[in-house]
């Protein structure tokens, strides 16, 4: 057999004593790459949990933390009220102001509205034909208008309702016009006022007038300002009323005429 | 549908109240409501193929004393006076107060209605009638819901009359 050139004991000698001395740092490589691939591993478990907990945040911030910022915004404001009001008075303030130079801006158009319509001749000539009513009754008029909410038509002593017209939505106009009637009887018979009678109840909104004629009375009841002018207007309608019932006395014993004969004459016309 | 003022009159604490909420609710409260001046309930009864809504005046007392408004009993289709059977003082003279009834109300007939029932015996009752100086056309108890309905529905009818 040919011998080489090689010394192969030589070089094993070689490799043994690289193993011999290496061994530990070789350790210490594999024990630094494990780590390194560890991390990997473990960022690439952990990273979708973290971004899914931001983006919850980012979504919900406002139910996990609420309650704590308020609480703790309460607290600062407790504790520092002096330091708020300088913060918010100029901005309040403006609005403030801006509002009332607002509303000033709309009573002044207003104002002015209203003495260029009172004193146009058109105004002033009506004014001349108009008689004793004011221009304050004018104003109240269109802003608080009188309307008829109730009207009753009913028997004088009997207390039972003939016909009615309401605006409303009364439950039982019988029980109605028989306690009008008890309340008028007793307030009559109370105050002793031979040949008087009670003509007006005033509560809050509402007044109630009654106007008897000759076996009936008629209750209305109004709401808004009641002028001179409506009261008046008001009388000679029920006068009319009256007169056209008590002349055909079919109205009496027919509650859909009658109430269609009060609409015609009180609230239509 | 024809429409009727009726009275129900009698003293303090007869049982008119109750007895017109027997008949108009069907029941009875063991609260005892004082009646001051009137009150007024409505009920439509069906009689004889005809609808009647009643007007129910419920009149507290007859008597000056009592002043109670005249106007109250005027314009009345019928009427109906109840006393109470335990109290003597509600009956005694009931023949004088039928008799104030009439003349304030123009009504020829008063039902006459001796209440609470249910507080006494049939003997207690027979005797009642003997004291009492005219007829009783009806005993009832509102409490008991005892001849209620038939006292109304008499009323009713003097009504049409």
């Amino acid at each position: 057999m040919r011998e080489t050139t090689v010394d192969n004991k030589k070089d094993n000698r070689f490799e043994i004593l690289k193993e011999l001395l290496l061994t530990d740092d070789r350790q210490k490589f594999e024990s630094l790459r494990d780590q390194f691939l560890e991390k990997d591993k473990i960022r690439e478990n952990i990273n979708p949990v973290v971004d899914e907990k931001i983006d919850d945040l980012k979504a919900n911030f406002p139910e996990h933390f609420g309650d704590q910022i308020t609480e703790s915004i309460k607290v600062q404001i407790r504790e520092s009220q002096d330091e708020v009001v300088e913060a918010l008075y100029p901005i309040m303030g403006k609005l403030v102001k801006k509002f009332i130079i607002a509303e000033i801006t709309k009573l002044t158009e207003s104002i002015n509205q209203t003495i260029n319509d009172k004193f146009s001749l058109t105004q002033i000539l009506k004014r001349l034909f108009k008689g004793k009513r004011t221009d304050a009754d004018d104003v109240l008029q269109e802003v608080f208008e009188p309307v008829i909410e109730e009207v009753f038509v009913i028997g004088e002593k009997t207390g039972l309702l003939i016909g009615s017209y309401s605006r409303g939505n009364i439950a039982d106009k019988d029980m109605v016009s028989g306690m009008l009637t008890a309340i008028k009887s007793f307030a009559e018979d109370a105050f002793k006022k031979e040949g008087q009678d009670l003509e007006d109840i005033k509560f809050e909104t509402f007044q109630l007038s009654m106007v008897n004629y000759n076996s009936i009375y008629i209750a209305t009841a109004t709401s808004g300002v009641i002028t001179s002018e409506f009261k008046e207007e008001l009388s000679d309608n029920l006068n009319t009323l009256a007169e056209k019932i008590l002349r055909d006395r079919t109205y009496l014993n027919d509650e859909d005429k009658l109430n269609k004969l009060i609409e015609d004459i009180l609230i239509l016309d | 549908m024809i429409a009727k003022k009726v009275l129900l009159i009698g003293s303090f604490g007869v049982g008119k109240t109750s007895l017109v909420r027997r008949f108009v609710l069907n029941e009875f409260s063991e609260n005892y409501i004082s009646t001051i001046g009137v009150r007024i309930s409505t009920k439509t009864v069906a009689i004889e193929d005809e609808e009647v809504k009643l007007m129910i005046w419920d009149v507290a007392g007859t008597s000056e004393e009592e002043n109670v408004p005249k106007a109250y009993f005027l314009g009345s289709s019928a009427a109906m006076y109840v006393f109470d059977l335990s109290r003597e003082e509600t009956y005694l003279n009931l023949d004088k107060e039928i008799e104030s009834i009439k003349n304030l109300s123009g009504l020829d007939e008063v039902i006459i209605v001796g209440n609470k029932r249910d507080l006494l015996s049939d003997d207690e009752i027979f005797e009642i009638r003997k004291i009492v100086p005219v007829t009783i056309d009806f005993i009832t108890s509102a409490k008991e819901n005892a001849n209620v309905e038939g006292a109304f529905n008499l009323l009713t009818q003097q009504s049409l009359k």
